[in-house]
């Protein structure tokens, strides 16, 4: 039996995909018995979607960049 | 680099405009690759060299352009030559050690959340925020995260923005930054982590 530590260590794998057969049927079935756990996933899936969504800082020399690389480009 | 992906028709418009050397276009080229270039970049030189091969990158695209065939994604070829470009700076200097795991600002989830018979000793308590958009609403949480990303080692930062923002796949990510694939979970895992502590610090006390 996979302790809640185990599954922390797993959750990244589990959440991707790549976990084998016998350490993903060992993380569902921890799950189906651990609801602290079954919350620490949710709050890991959560993480990844709010870094998905955190906005770009800005780049302040875009324009410049852009202006010198279309240059270049006609130059040649 | 995967072979699958081929260029999407917005890629040979891009292209065509971009060859006639309009302005526009390479604004929108920059604005859409270089967080992904400079994340490449700062894998492989680190952050004191990342700036220089981007630009260098970017003058080795402008001349590589009629050489460019839509076989690969312009995304992947722009990523390519930031790649060689890092990689062949580095022969130039001796790599700097990018695998620290660096200690983060709220920490990660360590030894003493467990018990000694591996349950948790302090389990994830509720959080309230619980959408992407109400926690993305609080402007310090947002500086915050910002804070966690860059107290990341340079490998770790790069691999994490590659793989959950840019969506690159872990074999491209492999490919681009000559590292493994279970190095490449390892580091994924651990940022992962320290985000994940970043936010639940904010859960609890609302503040970074
Ligand atoms: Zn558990």
């Amino acid at each position: 039996m996979l302790t809640c530590r185990d599954l922390v260590a797993r959750s990244s794998g589990f959440l991707d995909g790549h976990l084998r057969l016998h350490e993903r049927l060992g993380v569902r079935a921890h799950l189906a018995l651990c609801g602290h756990c079954r919350r620490f996933i949710r709050q890991m899936e959560l993480s990844r979607a709010v870094l998905r969504h955190l906005p770009e800082p800005d780049a302040p020399e875009l324009e410049a960049l852009a202006e010198r690389l279309a240059c270049e480009r006609r130059q040649r | 680099m995967t072979v699958v992906p081929t260029g999407s028709p917005s890629d040979a418009e891009l292209l065509e405009r971009l060859r006639a050397g309009e302005q526009g276009a390479f604004r929108e080229l920059v604005a859409t690759y270089q967080s992904a270039m400079r994340a490449v970049a700062f894998a492989i030189v680190g952050s004191r060299n990342a700036d220089e091969v981007v630009q260098d990158a970017w003058l080795a695209v402008v001349r590589n352009l009629d050489g460019f065939q839509a076989r690969s994604s312009l995304k992947t070829w722009l990523l390519t030559i930031t790649a060689n470009t890092a990689k062949s700076r580095l022969r130039q200097q001796r790599r700097e050690p990018l695998l620290d795991d660096l200690p983060a600002p709220h920490g990660s989830v360590d030894a003493e959340r467990f018990a000694d018979n591996g349950h948790w000793q302090t389990p994830p308590g509720h959080w309230e925020l619980d959408t992407p958009e109400a926690l993305l609403a609080e402007a310090e949480l947002r500086e915050c995260l910002d804070k966690t990303v860059a107290s990341l080692s340079e490998l770790q930062s790069s691999v994490l923005l590659l793989h959950e923002r840019q969506g690159l796949t872990p074999q491209d990510i492999c490919n681009l930054l000559d590292i493994s694939l279970s190095n490449l979970r390892v580091l994924l895992h651990r940022a992962r982590l320290k985000v994940f502590a970043t936010l639940e610090h904010f859960e609890e006390t609302g503040q970074c």
